[in-house]
């Protein structure tokens, strides 16, 4: 047996109660989502047929359609607040000394130190004097706000990887700032840019806190909070929407991030040391 | 570089610190003025209250009883997850086939947001109908189907190892980006001197992971400290109050039970928590900045 052969077959041993672990939820979503209405109470791993209508009947009875709605909305724009002005803040902390980089810096740790949830009383109160509870909107600029320490701090690992001599070569030939920035840099950073952004999607995407307190009528739910209300406080729970609905929240965002998670190796790894 | 003005850094700057401190700062003020204030169930603030809130607060059981298993979910969490993901690294991190796959399983909960995973979890556990009774069941490991969520005993231990499960692929990712920056030639070096591999683990990786592993510590800490979703979409801190940490008894004092003033001072408490943490990450982080220059 080769070396490698030998290193495989320990490395899947070892990673395997961890592997059944993370995937034991997924099997079980997948599965009580696929249960025909009937046997969904009965915990058997194998549904007699599968009921792909249960995910056309979870769309109408839960109001799927409207939530998706707001949380690509709500993601969406955040996510380009962020970026809007993360990119010019990166690139200000990565390519320029001045003085107060560092308390930048510092800044920005401690508003990511300073999760939602310790806010949330303001936030609800500033919300309700200017008649923003239910709004939409405000949720977007809590999200966008709340994602600049992430964003620029991804972005700038990834900035200090572009050569600044490209750009100098610009300014020699006649280019100015301003414009050897869209023609020069922008291009380089724009796979950053877009991994960052992705990232800053499924934050937004995924968050909770917020949205819970903020977005008290069903119209303006988002995802998470949609599908929390099917779940809490109810005496009879439809199980198998529920699962079907978290299953099209979900699988999306999870094939995405698969794909992705290599590039927060290197961004994270390096932004968190530095 | 001097024909910039020395202004431009601020303004481009700028827009990205207002929206942050805009968003940051505001509401920390409002909850300076709601925590020293008297405020009535409606929100209305009703006059000048001193530190009574806070008094309040500290005389209250449940704040001792929250902060004290906010102490064993955090420690619980963190170094659950730390024991875990550094062999789970070293793993990840050597080439063998299906690494790919095997990195993708593994940060999969993190792509998941906690809400979901949480309501999953709610399910799979359920005493009668959950599937993890099942497969225990079958699998000889029970006799009869366990309540996890429904009794005090068992809710919390769970709600932690949930924790640790969504916490690894976090963990995970700071180690790998570890792991790939110590150089390869350190391990030949120590190989042609005969080091065992133990000896080039202690003598070389551990200490060259040490960064690495503070600030995994100390972010986790600030994470998990804060985290929400997994406790109040599995119980709402119930039975009983009994898996209550901060946060949730946070959010209940103040949309529950409509004790904005004391929820306020909580939130202040909390943040100067927080803010202790943050100061040890600074200090962690500039003191490695001194060692490698």
């Amino acid at each position: 047996m080769s070396p490698k052969m030998k290193r495989t077959l320990v490395a899947w041993l070892l990673l395997s109660p961890l592997v059944v672990t993370t995937l034991f939820p997924f099997a079980v979503m997948l599965i009580t989502a696929l249960k025909p209405r009937t046997e969904v109470l009965t915990p058997s791993w194998v549904p007699s047929r599968l009921a792909w209508e249960n995910f056309a009947e979870m769309w109408e009875a839960t109001g799927f359609g409207r939530a998706l709605g707001n949380s690509v909305y709500v993601a969406l724009l955040s996510t380009l607040i962020a970026i809007a002005v993360s990119v010019p803040f990166a690139y200000a902390l990565d390519r320029f000394r001045f003085a107060g980089r560092t308390v930048l810096h510092r800044f920005l740790l401690v508003t990511q130190m300073l999760s939602p949830i310790v806010l949330v009383i303001g936030l609800f109160r500033i919300a309700a004097a200017f008649g923003l509870v239910d709004s939409v909107n405000a949720v977007v600029l809590v999200y966008g706000a709340f994602n600049i320490a992430f964003t620029v701090w991804m972005l700038q690992s990834y900035f200090a990887t572009i050569p600044k001599d490209l750009e100098e070569a610009a300014w020699l030939e006649g280019a100015s700032r301003g414009r050897a920035l869209l023609r020069v840099f922008l291009p380089l950073a724009l796979p950053a840019i877009t991994v960052t952004a992705i990232f800053s999607f499924i934050n937004a995407w995924n968050e909770f806190v917020i949205a819970l307190t903020m977005l008290r009528r069903q119209e303006s739910y988002t995802l998470p909070i949609q599908i929390f209300s099917l779940v809490a406080g109810r005496y009879t729970v439809e199980w198998h929407h529920v699962m079907a609905a978290s299953l099209v929240a979900t699988i999306p965002v999870a094939i995405v991030f698969a794909w992705l998670q290599r590039y927060l190796v290197r961004g994270l790894g390096a932004g968190a040391v530095k | 570089m001097s024909r910039f003005s020395p202004l431009v850094p601020y303004a481009l700057v700028l827009p990205g610190f207002l929206l942050a401190a805009f968003i940051v700062l505001w509401p920390l003020v409002q909850l300076g003025i709601i925590s020293v204030s008297e405020v009535n169930r409606f929100g209305q603030l009703r006059g000048f209250a001193g530190l009574a809130n806070f008094a309040a607060i500290l005389a209250d059981p449940e704040f001792t009883a929250a902060l004290w298993r906010t102490l064993i979910w955090t420690v619980g969490i963190v170094f659950g997850a730390l024991l875990l993901s550094f062999p789970v690294a070293m793993i990840l991190h050597r080439d063998f086939y299906g690494r790919g796959l095997a990195r993708v399983i593994i940060m999969l909960p993190w792509a998941i947001s906690l809400t979901m995973t949480a309501i999953v979890w709610r399910w799979a556990l359920n005493g009668e109908s959950g599937m993890l009774n099942s497969a225990l069941r079958a699998l000889g490991v029970l006799d009869a189907n366990v309540p996890w969520l429904a009794q005090a005993t068992t809710a919390f231990p769970v709600q932690i190892l949930i924790g640790i499960l969504v916490t690894i692929p976090f963990t995970v990712t700071i180690f790998l980006g570890g792991l790939s920056a110590i150089p390869e030639e350190l391990y030949e070096a120590a190989t042609l001197e005969g080091a065992t591999p133990f000896q080039a683990f202690r003598e070389i990786t551990l200490p060259l992971m040490r960064p690495f592993l503070n600030i995994a510590i100390v972010l986790n800490t600030i994470y998990v400290f804060n985290s929400f979703p997994i406790i109040w979409a599995t119980t709402q801190g119930g039975p009983a109050n009994s898996t209550d940490i901060l946060v949730t008894y946070l959010y209940k004092l103040g949309f529950a039970y409509g004790k904005l003033g004391e929820a306020s001072a909580l939130s202040l408490v909390m943040f100067a928590l927080l803010l202790l943490f943050t100061l040890v990450y600074v200090y962690l982080t500039t003191r490695e900045d001194r060692h490698v220059a």
